[in-house]
């Protein structure tokens, strides 16, 4: 058996610029493959570190001729459901000149997804019904053997004789520290940057899950319908073995810079103090940005200074709606003013806010985009990422937003293109709301000047602020031509 | 009306209770409230002067000297007003930070200007200046300071300032041209002619933000916005080398 964890050609999010990030999911495999079933062979191609493009990522797999190919990443970030066409393109290829290898996919946007994503998509051989951590070595496990068992494999959608099936629920990792540590030494580690200028960047993800489970958030397609909720089933990896994480990052392969992909890192005060404790003690100096809740920063309020003291200078956390009623309906469970709260905390200890807020829901308007957006331009947060209503296929709201679903092609399905309408709104009329707000946003005089030169802020915060006032102009193309850019 | 004028600039002043010496003898002034506020962080002490009409006037001190910084005007009206207020009040050195239309394909987005004199397509110097022909002059030798302390690429030549952003056609557009200018705003001609008259010293750096020619617009770019935070600083530098 040989196993190839592959990263195939591919953009990013238009705002995020040139933004090459290790694939979080694919580091965490590669670790737990290692350890469980160090029998297997295995190696790692990202096509986007490494510049390939797909004849040089055939021409380089055909040399390596592996057995089984795995893509599939964790994160919404890299690209929604934008993700799975490069995916389908790149097995598409592998199998023209590999009839043999078999590829599987998982991860975000499958794990939902499984069986009906591999009955519409001949070219993949396995989807992973929900998390991957152990259902992916299982199956490498399973084809190294001369009989293979699929269907022992839980959280595994498959083929039998071109049927697909799907077979038992796979049970949630309960304990992240019983996981090793991402194998970051099988990486490229010195090709990634982020935001086009950060280099030493990377990209982490310490927990699973987000104990909210907001209504419309698609990182409940993660995971497989079939489990009680398993994306509200929030796991961490204690802070101490984050500070493990962030100390290896620094110490062995000179990373400048971390962001946290964990959908919601700051739900338990008590990890937040280990982190602070560890990583001062341990002078573990690499800055950091985590996505958290608004409400558990003014709960932790007491802690921002010393977070700020051991490197966290970037925070993100969502508002999405203005108004209660929406938030009610989403199932947002703060309140604008706990938000604005934060972010004036966040402004007196010099770290930068970051606040996500959406448009595209069904009763959306004109007045209520424009009203929603003069409210987050009160609130004045230093960042603001807009996110286009994105109905994937295994969150809540999915039922309610089918019906307003207008655009099927999956390559614009990345939180920067409109894909819905509303009652009142054509797609083109959402696109052209995104594209005003967010040129309203990013070239706001005072804003502007204050997110790319204050000296309060971190150097990369600046770096990251200059990747949205820059796309801006490319972030309206995206919104109001099409254009594609994962 | 049995009086000769209205009103006069210092009656103006002095209605709004600004006094001589109020203002320092160096004034930055800029329209866009951002570049105020970059220049305004500059200053220690600063001290609202003069607030009127929406236009607002700071004085501290920048490395012992005291400079006035705040918005002289717009557009050519109340960039006349401004001025003419600023001269009354005692400031003796006009440093413009503005933006403009570059006239030439090679002046980029993010280029600098800086105006030596103005074509007058203004309306307001009309009632300052009888001779059409009249061509104000930035002050030489605080041009050349500007210059040589704005170690950024820069264009130097006239800046046609019209009142009419939106009928800047191909036949006004190359009848400027044809005149000698390189760029075009709405503020240069009566700062330099309102100073002039006044015998005083001023100049107007401008950053590039569209081009006439290629019909490239860069309102929201970042080169703008970084060409407008280096030219802060840099007028910055130019304040320190004024001997006064």
């Amino acid at each position: 058996m040989n196993a190839l964890f592959l990263q195939p050609p591919m953009g990013g999010w238009v705002t995020f610029g040139n933004h090459i990030a290790i694939n979080v999911n694919h580091a965490q495999l590669a670790a737990n493959l290692r350890e469980w079933y160090p029998e297997i062979e295995f190696s790692v191609l990202d096509t986007r570190a490494l510049g390939l493009n797909e004849k040089q990522m055939i021409d380089t797999i055909t040399e390596m001729s592996p057995d089984l190919i795995y893509m599939g990443d964790a994160l919404q970030t890299t690209g929604v459901a934008a993700i799975h066409p490069r995916y389908k393109a790149a097995a598409s290829l592998i199998k023209q000149v590999l009839p043999k290898t078999s590829v599987c996919v998982g991860g975000f946007f499958y794990g939902a997804n499984s069986q009906k994503m591999l009955e519409e998509t001949p070219e993949f051989d396995f989807i992973i019904s929900g998390e991957t951590e152990r259902t992916m070595p299982e199956l490498a496990k399973e084809l190294s053997k001369d009989d293979p068992d699929i269907p022992s494999v839980k959280g595994l959608a498959y083929r039998d004789d071109g049927a697909v099936k799907l077979t038992g629920y796979r049970s949630l990792v309960e304990n992240l520290d019983d996981l090793p540590l991402p194998a970051y030494d099988l990486f490229p580690m010195d090709k990634y940057i982020g935001f086009t200028r950060i280099k030493g960047y990377v990209e982490t993800y310490h927990s699973r899950g987000c104990p909210n489970g907001c209504l419309f958030c698609v990182g409940w397609t993660d995971y497989d319908p079939r489990g009680d909720k398993d994306w509200t089933r929030y796991r961490i990896r204690s802070g101490k073995r984050v500070v493990d994480e962030l100390e290896l990052l620094e110490k062995k392969f000179g990373t400048k810079f971390v962001v946290m992909m964990d959908e919601d890192f700051n739900v338990r005060r008590e990890r937040m103090e280990e982190l602070i404790e560890e990583k001062g003690r341990r002078n573990v100096e690499l800055p950091f940005f985590f996505m958290g809740r608004a409400p558990y920063h003014l709960r932790d309020k007491d802690l921002l200074e010393p977070l700020h003291k051991v490197g966290f200078v970037c925070g993100l956390f969502g508002m999405e709606a203005t108004d209660e009623e929406t938030l009610k309906k989403i199932q947002k469970d703060l309140t604008v003013d706990e938000v604005d709260e934060a972010i004036k905390l966040f402004k007196k200890h010099d770290i930068m806010s970051f606040v996500t807020w959406m448009i595209g829901f069904p009763d959306d308007d004109e007045m209520k985009i424009k009203s929603r957006f003069e409210r987050l331009d009160a609130i004045d947060p230093d960042m603001a990422a807009l996110q286009l209503m994105t109905p994937l296929p295994g969150i809540p709201m999915y039922e309610e937003l089918q019906p307003y679903i207008v655009e099927h092609d999956l390559q614009k399905w990345d939180f920067q293109h409109a894909v819905i309408k509303t009652k009142h709104l054509s797609k083109e009329d959402v696109g052209r709301l995104a594209a005003w707000t967010n040129r309203e946003f990013y070239s706001k005089p005072g804003r502007v000047q204050r997110i790319l030169y204050y000296k309060g802020f971190h150097r990369f915060c600046h770096l990251i602020a200059r990747s949205y006032v820059e796309t801006a102009e490319a972030h309206a193309r995206a919104a109001m031509q099409d254009e594609i850019f994962v | 009306m049995e009086r000769e004028i209205h009103i006069r600039p210092m009656d103006l002043l002095m209605a709004m209770q600004c006094k001589p010496g109020d203002l320092a003898t160096i004034a930055l002034v800029s329209g866009q409230p951002q570049r105020v506020i970059m220049a305004l962080e500059k200053l220690e002490n600063p001290m609202r002067n003069f607030s009127a009409f929406g236009y607002t006037l700071w004085t501290g001190e920048y490395k012992g000297k005291r400079v006035t910084v705040g918005n002289g005007g717009f557009y050519a009206p109340d960039s006349a007003l401004m001025t003419d207020l600023l001269c009354a009040a005692g400031v003796e050195y006009f440093l413009r930070l503005g933006s403009c239309g570059g006239m030439r394909e090679d002046i980029q987005i993010g280029d600098y200007v800086l105006a030596d004199s103005a074509l007058r397509g203004d309306g307001v110097t009309t009632y300052y200046v009888e001779d059409e022909g009249f061509i104000p002059s930035a002050d030489q030798g605080l041009s050349d300071q500007l210059a040589a302390v704005f170690n950024h690429e820069f264009h130097r030549g006239m800046v046609w300032t019209t009142d009419a952003l939106l009928r800047e056609t191909k036949a006004v557009v190359n009848n400027a041209i044809g005149k000698g200018a390189i760029a075009v705003d709405m503020v240069t001609s009566p700062l330099l002619t309102i100073a002039q008259m006044n015998n005083r010293k001023a100049t107007a750096v401008l950053v590039v933000s569209d081009n006439l020619i290629t019909g490239e617009m860069g309102f929201a770019s970042i080169r703008v916005f970084d060409a407008e935070k280096r030219m802060v600083d840099c007028a910055f530098d130019v304040i320190e080398a004024i001997d006064v």
